[in-house]
């Protein structure tokens, strides 16, 4: 996928203004809050489980080339062929090969963010492969030509109106606003595809390093059939998906579901180890497993290591002001939200993704409701940090901000400053507010006022007040 | 196929990476949600209260003939027409064949419901284990089994013995990974989507109606 993050702003002002979508995104985000805070307060493991997770995946960070390496070869054992991806151009080109020498010419697609990441469909399609999109929030995405704008739900900015639209433009069928027959509908034209595809492609969850495994999480039961029934298996995962043992899975879905959705589990959880035994009646002949770095390996090197830990549950968006202000489409990349801010700088350059990290308030809403317990506002600091470093902040704001610490840390410089902002104020001021400031800092009041200065600062408040404090007395 | 020379060129830059960064140091946590063993009823309550709440069917009783009215009932609401399960589970044949009586029904066979053109089907097999803590059946592929009755059909049926019932996940899982089978499947109610305006609706891709059936 195209990065277009740098437009951040533009974007969002583009969300901001269109009503539909700021029901919709209010609705998702609301509902998944509601829910996942019930679903930690009725289990009162969920801590426990959480150190566990975040223990789990950092120490598996740490030491990732021995457990892909353990993952590699279990897998191989098993009939599995793996392939090494450096980048998406390299991931697309192995994908569309396999599906070249497979005969393959219908594929049935369940939702995968590395998959949209490195635009596998869009690949394969290329090659003359029909994908289909089997998740019910990704194929209406694709009926209509557009990317996901959330993790976890990614139609949450259409309507039941604007979906039966869909289904009446792209599939012939007649027009209903009910939801159970639109669902149907769904159900029904694909399931011919799932008995018909050749190839099911898919992401996955978690890579169980002893036993070759590969776990994935449904609601909708799309990955079990597209991964039971076609004839290969075609797995794309980051390499940062590994966990040791396939007896650390339940910590990680314990966390997940909750997390995600609030469920105790997702209805479906598929543990899938090689390829079909002689005795199978059912599974694929063929599995292959694309591991994708994309700039993963170089994310492990330094200070961001711990944004590998990410689970991909989404609660760090619904619980985000931002997200829920401009939804996912204003991010720009394959991930929105808090996770989005911080990998899409990682992954797609400072230049272009560093605005996500700049629009952010530092709240801290992400870090607490996390389940691997990543400091997202810690990261998000770092990268702004690094913003500067490397010479990508506007030098009118660094040297504004080197003369604003100036100021702070010299108390006599600051009271003259204040004296003067007060006369100025009275001059400029309209309803209280300064309704705009000069050229370098208009960002600040393009789309607000700026608080004008108080006729009294507030030092010599203090002064004055604390005469009167008892004990001062 | 594939050149090896690039996963071994993954796993260096991956080794690369890591050196020189530090790792974490922590201490081995505990482990959430473990609590003393419960009694089999315990277990069997715990899973019925968690398999309901997500939207599951759960029959008890002391023998099959008391429950056919209820169950027949539940499939003919369903839609069902052919029942279906698969060779060698002579449990769930017996389930199935007493009770095409009690319905509009007729024996499938695995193969016929796998057809695009297949009747609307309740899939009938007995269960390897239910896992107490989430109110999950778990279906496998271990030594030749089929998976289709939970995967293809309209309704799921799933026979439980008391024996089948675990505490936690990683019991179930420690028993199959002596010989892990290709596909291990956990089912925990009918199949799901928040899709369209985060409204849940049942039936999107599996079985509708999933229920559990307990026999001594
Ligand atoms: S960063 Fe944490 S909260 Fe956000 S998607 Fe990843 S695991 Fe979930």
């Amino acid at each position: 996928m195209e990065p277009l993050s740098r437009f951040f702003y533009r974007r969002s002002e583009k969300a901001l203004s269109d009503a539909t979508l700021q029901a919709s995104i209010s609705r998702t985000t609301g509902k998944f809050v509601g829910a996942r805070a019930d679903a930690v307060a009725a289990f009162p493991g969920f801590e426990t489980a959480r150190d566990e997770g975040s223990r789990i995946k950092r120490e598996t960070l740490d030491r990732l080339d021995h457990h892909l390496g353990r993952f590699i070869d279990e897998a191989e054992r098993r009939g599995a062929v793996i392939h090494a991806a450096r980048d998406g151009a390299e991931a697309r080109e192995i994908a569309t090969r396999i599906a070249k020498e497979e005969g393959v010419t219908l594929a049935v697609k369940s939702k995968s963010m590395v998959g949209e990441e490195v635009d596998l469909t869009g690949a394969l399609e290329a090659a003359g492969v029909e994908v289909v999109e089997s998740d019910l929030g990704e194929f209406i995405v694709q009926l209509a030509g557009e990317t996901p704008s959330h993790i976890i739900a990614p139609a949450v900015h259409k309507t039941r109106e604007q979906v039966s639209k869909l289904f009446v433009e792209k599939l012939g069928e007649p027009y209903t606003d009910k939801i159970p027959e639109l669902v149907a509908i769904a159900r029904r034209r694909l399931r011919e595809k799932f008995l018909s595809a050749g190839m099911g492609v898919s992401g996955a969850n978690f890579l169980c390093a002893d036993t070759g495994s590969i776990a994935l999480v449904t609601n909708e039961g799309n990955g079990r059939m597209g991964t039971t029934l076609p004839r290969v298996h075609l797995v794309v995962a980051g390499i940062e998906k590994v966990i040791p043992r396939l007896s650390d899975l339940p910590v990680f879905l314990r966390l997940l579901p909750r997390s995600a959705t609030g469920q105790p589990i997702s209805t479906y959880v598929s543990v899938l180890t090689g390829v079909k035994r002689p005795e199978d009646p059912e599974g694929p002949e063929k599995l292959h497993i694309i591991l994708l770095d994309n700039g993963r390996s170089g994310i492990l090197k330094g200070k961001y290591r711990d944004i590998l830990k990410c689970i991909r549950c989404g609660a760090c968006l619904n619980i985000c002001p931002v997200y829920q202000s401009v939804g996912g489409h204003a991010y720009g990349w394959t991930y929105p939200g808090p996770i989005g801010s911080v990998l899409t700088p990682l992954m797609t350059g400072l230049a272009e993704g560093v605005p996500l990290a700049n629009a952010s308030t530092l709240c801290g809403a992400c870090a607490d409701v996390c389940p691997v317990k990543i400091p997202i506002p810690g990261l998000l600091l770092e990268l702004r940090a690094d913003e500067r470093d490397r010479g990508l902040k506007d030098p009118a704001e660094v040297f504004g901000m080197k003369g604003y610490a100036a100021v702070m840390s010299r108390a006599g410089i600051l009271e003259a400053l204040e004296r003067i902002a007060g006369v100025i104020s009275s001059v400029f001021l309209k309803e209280g507010k300064a309704p705009w400031l000069p050229f370098r800092f208009s960002g600040w009041t393009d789309r607000r006022d700026f608080p004008a200065p108080a006729p009294q600062p507030f030092r010599k408040l203090w002064k004055k007040q604390r005469g009167i404090r008892p004990w001062n007395r | 196929m594939e050149p090896v020379g690039r996963k071994e060129e993954l796993l260096r830059r991956i080794a690369v990476a890591l050196r020189g960064h530090e790792a974490i140091k922590s201490a081995s946590g505990a482990t959430a949600g473990r609590e003393a063993a419960l009694s089999v009823a315990d277990r069997i309550a715990r899973f019925r209260n968690m398999f309901e709440s997500q939207g599951g069917n759960f029959l008890a009783g002391p023998s099959l003939d008391p429950l056919l009215p209820e169950l027949g009932e539940a499939l003919r609401i369903s839609g069902v027409t052919a029942l279906f399960s698969p060779r060698g589970d002579e449990r769930a044949r017996l389930v199935a064949e007493t009770l095409v009586p009690f319905g509009p029904f007729r024996l499938a066979s695995p193969g016929e419901i796998r057809q695009l053109s297949a009747p609307s089907s309740a899939g009938f097999q007995t269960a390897e284990f239910a896992i107490a803590e989430t109110g999950t059946i778990v279906q496998s592929g271990q030594k030749g089994k089929t998976l289709l009755p939970g995967l293809i059909s309209d309704v799921h049926v799933a026979i439980l013995s008391p024996a089948a019932f675990v505490d936690r996940m990683e019991e179930c899982l420690a028993a199959l990974s002596e010989d892990l089978p290709r596909t291990i499947s956990f089912i925990t109610g009918p199949s799901r989507t928040g899709d369209i305006e985060q409204t849940l609706t049942i039936g999107a891709h599996g079985p509708k109606k999933v229920i559990a059936v307990l026999l001594p």
